[in-house]
């Protein structure tokens, strides 16, 4: 009987799809398949990466970033900078027109930067780019005068995300509220058409300055389901995937017309694992509770646990081998900030143990757990990690069987993220978690969750506190020689990984999927794989 | 007038569970731990003052609630506070003004969003019950009717798997159906479609509607089934039944006018509460089909920390719950006169 119900259905999908089959005229739509949705298209309000992603197709800014990690100059065909490195001069190229048909100007330009400077509540552009502005001015020629309060190296990253909105569709609306869902922009795609948690359709606009498309729509719909999303891309509903789970990976191997690509995301991943090492004197007056186990904060024995890592393991089992073991939280992707002069503690129980024993860490109670060197507490930590975590619950097994080689015990828990969060930073009120952070194209705002600074504000989730390295963060900071600021960069890292204040499990890779009877030239070789970046979207062409 | 005063009697006390809802609604969600204006977010590039302007925003710089000190984990303010510039005051005018407040994380009104999820849910709702009560009722009379016979224990067996059928796995297996034979898995609406004419717009729903329809009916159609049947045969075992036979009735007449009418009774009890539960989307459904339902809405909602969402939607699920209720009371007594003496 139930049979009779789905032929009933089959045949009325027949029907249905007789009706809206055919249509004249091909027009070249790509259509992605993802598993999020921008949270608001307002580029003040908006959080998630998927926001980030239409911003970077619809608008310009000053810079464009490269997959290479390196920036070109956009909107600007000049910058000069004054000697003292706190005036920046951007002649905006002429002729520039936005997509309703008006001119964009370097009044444009001044205008989105003040307000992005004058708008507390947005949380990034004011609260992190804007920082070291001052005041933003235009000249007769078309140029721009930024002023910065101080110089600073990295004024392209702290550019790069300023989004420029045209004054005439901004200046009436609620800075706060407006939607935005029109999205008048520069870039190489016009919004088409907007439906939220469902779809984003972009038109190519085909007089754009820069590489106009040779595709005339993209379509970005929303896929809450990861099997349905794999499941679309063998069937052929949509040309491109991103943020596959690795599991389905395999899956699509096999499959004919599917090539796989495997690579560090535009905004570069770090899986770590956090050791809580405050120190109680130094336990924030604000909301600290600071209940860490005191081994945690000497250096032998995380250098142990390090030691009994096996991360390729890691990788294999929790990511099918698809991902780089890490090494701090300056991930590879981030192209030459990262530190590859370094060498990893070599995988070693045997050695770990060693350590353990001088250090003085033996079995006191013959429990098979060993004991801090006065015999008083058992070396068992808590291991935490965001309920949402796909990852995490088969990495605490693993640990858990490392780690239990040298005598350490774990009592695992998953935690709801908004828990963990309170219980992080900066409470300090946990052994050890497995989280992550998502990478700035600078190095500097990860460099940053190191210091001492970051310890009251939350964003330091280890403690970890060391003057040297303070200073050398504030060093970076101000130095405007690349080279010099690079050796800063590299030594940060150095020290941070003597001194084994996390241990970075892996750098996530980003596994997409695109189907190459459909679309070709997508770009594949460089530092960082991102199918659905504007580079890939504006050269690929449909397979003749 | 006793009917009247019935219904009035139960109109005041929907009210006033409503009202309930409504305060529970605010102090739930302000017991979760976390804050709203991180949601789970931790970036190095989130600094305090930005937390701290997102807060004065969605005013979650104010006290929740004056007095009451010992209202732990909550913020609460002394009594010293103006109670009209607490949280929850500020809430419950807001509500009166018609006004949900603007959702954290899309920066949308809340009313909007709601409206559209909202519609969503009701067409794939809808057309889900109204084929899985015709079928189920079918069936269930079959059933009911040829009782103990092969096909009796086919129906029985049948809706019996139907209906314990976990539904996350029924939809997966579906969707690796429906995707090979060149269904939709995904949205409402081929993207792209608003420009064609309407009624290729509406086929397009509704070759997407297919998959996630099929599956509600299924999981539900068992359920009403298995209701009508047993129903059914208490109704058959009666004596007037026997009557009727003895009168010569046919089988058509016997159902039709003796027999269902009584036998609808707990059905409509079970598809009322259904009514008003499944405003509240089905999760698992339109999340294997990324249906753009209102079950969507509170899981993503949840996850966000977004207080004015989750407020607003519980606020409508508890309105058509009691509605619902308040539907099927109705219903009873023009159905069954037995009900109607108080």
């Amino acid at each position: 009987m139930k049979q009779k119900a789905l032929y009933l259905f089959v045949l009325i999908a027949l029907l249905v799809s007789a009706c809206s089959g055919g249509g004249a005229g091909e027009p070249a739509i790509v259509r992605v398949g993802w598993a999020g949705s921008p949270d608001t298209l307002n580029p003040g309000m908006a959080i998630l990466t998927e926001a980030y992603t239409i911003f970077e197709l619809v608008y310009d800014s000053m810079y464009d970033l490269n997959l290479d990690g390196s920036f070109t100059l956009s909107l600007a065909e000049s910058a000069n900078v004054s000697d003292d490195g706190t005036v920046w001069t951007f002649k905006i190229r002429d002729g520039l027109k936005w997509h309703d048909g008006q001119p964009l100007t370097a009044e444009d330009i001044a205008w989105t930067y003040n307000l992005y400077k004058d708008t507390p509540e947005y949380p990034y552009l004011n609260g992190y780019y804007t920082t070291y502005f001052d005041t933003i001015e235009t000249t007769d020629n078309n140029e721009v005068v930024l002023t910065l309060t101080e110089a600073i190296p990295n004024i392209e990253s702290q550019l790069v995300f300023l989004y420029v909105l045209p004054k005439h569709a901004w200046e009436g609306v609620d800075k706060l509220e407006y939607e935005n869902t029109e999205m008048v922009g520069s870039g190489p795609f016009k919004m088409a058409e907007y439906v939220q948690n469902e779809f984003v359709r972009l038109s190519a606009n085909k007089e754009y300055f820069q590489t106009p498309p040779k595709v005339d729509e993209v379509i970005f719909q929303t896929f809450e389901n990861q099997d349905a999303l794999v499941q679309a891309i063998k069937t052929g509903q949509v040309d491109m995937v991103t943020e596959m789970p690795n599991t389905a990976a395999e899956s699509l191997k096999a499959e004919e017309n599917i090539e796989l690509v495997v690579g560090a995301p535009l905004a570069p991943g770090v899986t770590d694992i956090i050791f809580n090492q405050v120190d109680p004197e130094n336990c924030p007056e604000e909301g600290g509770l600071c209940t860490g186990h005191p081994a945690l904060r000497d250096r032998n024995v995380r250098l142990a646990m390090a030691h009994a890592t096996d991360k390729q393991k890691l990788i294999d089992v929790i990511l099918l081998g698809l991902g780089n073991p890490g090494l701090t939280l300056i991930p590879d992707g981030l192209g030459v900030w990262y530190n590859d002069s370094l060498t990893d503690f070599e995988f070693d129980t045997a050695k770990a143990n060693q350590i353990l024993d001088d250090a003085g860490y033996v079995d006191a109670d013959g429990d098979g757990i060993r004991d801090l060197p006065d015999g008083s507490r058992p070396l068992n930590f808590r291991l935490n990690w965001p309920s949402d975590s796909l990852t995490a619950p088969r990495m605490s097994e693993l640990l858990a069987e490392m780690w239990g080689a040298i005598g350490i015990s774990l009592e695992p828990q998953a935690v709801d993220p908004d828990a963990l969060t309170a219980q992080c930073c900066p409470a300090f009120d946990f052994d050890i978690m497995i989280w992550g952070w998502a990478s700035d194209p600078d190095p500097s705002a990860l460099l940053y969750v190191y210091t001492s600074e970051a310890v009251p504000t939350g964003s330091s989730e280890t403690g970890y506190s060391n003057p040297k390295y303070d200073e050398l963060y504030a060093q970076q900071q101000v130095e405007l020689n690349f080279e010099a600021r690079k050796e800063i960069v590299w030594e940060m890292q150095k020290i941070v990984h003597d001194d084994v204040v996390y241990i970075i499990p892996f750098y996530d890779a980003n596994v997409q999927a695109f189907r190459t009877d459909r679309f070709t030239g997508w770009i594949t070789d460089q530092a960082k794989v991102e199918l659905s970046d504007v580079t890939s979207l504006v050269v690929i062409e449909p397979v003749k | 007038m006793d009917r009247t005063r019935a219904i009035l009697r139960k109109a005041a006390w929907s009210v006033f569970t409503i009202f309930f809802v409504i305060i529970l609604n605010f102090f739930l969600f302000r017991v979760l731990p976390g804050d709203p204006a991180r949601a789970g977010i931790r970036d190095p590039r989130l600094n305090k003052d930005a937390i701290e302007a997102l807060r004065v925003r969605f005013g979650l710089d104010k006290p929740v609630i004056n007095c009451f000190e010992t209202l732990n984990p909550i913020k609460v303010g002394s009594c010293a506070v103006n109670p009209m510039e607490t949280q929850f005051f500020i809430y419950i005018k807001n509500l009166l003004q018609g006004e949900l407040g603007y959702s954290y994380h899309t920066n949308r009104p809340v009313v909007d969003v709601l409206g559209e999820r909202l519609w969503n849910t009701i067409l794939l709702i809808g057309a889900g019950q109204i084929l899985a009560i015709v079928f189920g009722v079918a069936f269930g009379i079959f059933a009911a009717w040829r009782a103990r016979t092969s096909i009796d224990y086919m129906a029985v067996g049948a809706s019996l798997v139907a209906w314990s059928l976990p539904t996350f796995w029924l939809a997966i297996l579906l969707l690796f159906w429906g995707s090979t034979i060149g269904l939709p898995v995904a949205g409402k609406a081929t993207p792209g479609m608003s420009s064609y004419p309407l009624l290729q717009q509406w086929g397009d729903i509704a070759k997407h509607m297919l998959l996630p329809t099929l599956t509600y009916t299924i999981v539900y159609m068992g359920e009403y089934t298995l209701i009508m049947r047993s129903s059914l045969l208490d109704v058959l075992s009666e004596d007037y039944i026997l009557t009727a036979k003895a009168k010569g009735l046919n089988t058509v007449q016997i159902l039709r006018d003796h027999a269902l009418k009584n036998a609808m009774l707990p059905l409509v009890t079970v598809i009322a509460i259904n009514l008003g539960f499944t405003v509240a989307g089905v999760i698992q459904i339109e999340s294997v089909f990324s249906w753009p339902g209102l079950g969507s809405a509170i899981y993503e909602a949840v996850v966000r920390r977004d207080f004015p969402m989750l407020q607003g939607a519980f606020l409508l699920i508890a309105v058509t719950v009691i509605l619902a209720n308040l539907l099927a009371d109705l219903t009873y007594t023009y159905l069954d006169p037995r009900v109607r003496v108080e």
